[in-house]
């Protein structure tokens, strides 16, 4: 398994939307995104995100663990998550994000691709934040 | 309606307008709900902001079509606020340090007019005498007394403020006063001043919309009153649940660390 740094910039429509809690500027950088692929190490289903942690091989066998925020349970619930059912330690799993601009392990999540081939909006479009 | 319509919320719009997903059923459009007074009756947990982060494209598609089937016409997007110029500077300054300062990163109370925008639901409860607005974000509530009374004379200034309602026609008029500064008014640095006012107009338009205007008037930081408007979304079958902001705000340490750095480099 590896992870890759998606160099594009990505555009996304509307990103003027609210906010769930904090500005996405703030803390992450919309123009680096980033897709991680691995196994999910843990899961924090709390408010006001969640986090959860992806470990990460690279080719030499080492392994890096990223942490991935979420948005709030209310709104993963309404969108079809379910608290240990929908990711569980073990899983592989593909997330696409956008990096944070103090920890070079840290990303705001978007959306995340099971095994299963099942992709579901885990965070918030770039850019979110100005109202 | 004769009133052009417009939003807090672009996002709204730009999503809907750019939508290509095929319309599968013709939206049924029910009348305006009325209580046993006659006036339109507003109870029922609505949506106000975030519509892109909580509905998927099926949702934002069907709602588009509604509002077509209603005849709702399309919101023109919010204007800047009116800040004067010494206030301007530092809203900037609040842009330039990309919300790091935003009372809710910290899981403060949202004020009036944001706290109706935010991406989670609220219920409105409406009775003879008053009106209940129950948000789901950090568990606020608001009892606007529609029985001709007046605001009292012991208010402390607070997050939401004193809120007083009187129906003009069909429109609920919510006059709020007794803030304190310790809100944004709606978009990064948008403060404001313990003089604060808000003015709210809720209009019930068609069954599953509201339309929401708020006026905010700060003689201290704004040169002139400051209208924003927003739809508001019925959500049928949705309930309020439980949101307790602070549980887990990793943020408020990271902004901590944060705020050593230079934010605009």
């Amino acid at each position: 398994m590896k992870f890759a740094c998606v160099i594009a910039l990505s555009l996304l429509a509307g990103t003027a939307a609210v906010s769930a809690h904090h500005s996405f500027a703030a803390e992450y950088e919309g123009d680096k995104p980033v897709t991680i692929t691995g196994t999910v190490a843990k899961v924090d289903w709390h408010n006001p995100h969640i986090y959860f942690y992806v470990d990460v091989k690279d080719a030499k066998g080492g392994v890096t663990q990223w942490k991935v925020e979420g948005y709030p349970p209310n709104m993963l619930v309404r969108q079809g998550w379910k608290k240990d059912e929908t990711m569980k330690v073990g899983d592989t799993v593909k997330v696409f994000g956008w990096r944070a601009r103090a920890n070079p392990t840290q990303a705001a999540g978007r959306d995340v691709t099971f095994a299963d081939g099942k992709k579901l909006n885990c965070g918030p479009p770039a850019g979110t934040g100005g109202q | 309606m004769k009133r052009v319509l417009a939003s807090f919320v672009a996002i709204g719009i730009a999503l809907l307008a750019g939508s290509a997903i095929a319309q599968t059923q013709k939206p049924t459009l029910k009348p305006v709900p009325r209580t046993a007074d006659g006036k339109p009756d507003l109870s029922g947990v609505w949506v106000g902001g975030g519509f892109a982060l909580l509905f998927g494209d099926a949702e934002l598609e069907a709602i588009k079509q509604y509002d077509a089937a209603a005849g709702r016409k399309p919101l023109p997007p919010p204007e800047p606020p009116p800040y004067k110029p010494e206030a301007e500077k530092k809203r900037q300054e609040f842009l330039a340090r990309k919300g790091i300062d935003d009372p809710m990163a910290r899981c403060l109370l949202s004020g009036v007019p944001r706290i109706t925008v935010r991406p989670l639901p609220f219920e409105i409860i409406q009775q003879p005498h008053r009106v209940v607005i129950i948000y789901e974000v950090h568990h606020g509530f608001r009892f606007i007394p529609t029985d001709g009374r007046g605001h009292p004379d012991d208010m402390e200034p607070s997050y939401l403020g004193d809120s007083i309602g009187r129906w003009e026609g069909d429109t609920l008029v919510v006059e709020v006063t007794g803030f304190n500064t310790n809100t944004w008014l709606v978009g990064v640095g948008t403060f404001h001043s313990e003089k604060l006012r808000v003015t709210e107009r809720y209009t019930r338009d068609t069954h599953d919309t509201i339309i929401y205007e708020a006026t905010m008037e700060d003689p201290e930081v704004l040169t002139k009153p400051w209208k924003q408007y927003a739809t508001l979304r019925l959500r049928p079958g949705e309930r309020i649940r439980e949101y307790e902001c602070i549980e887990n705000n990793e943020d408020i340490q990271r902004f901590e660390k944060l705020l050593q750095t230079d934010f605009n480099k």
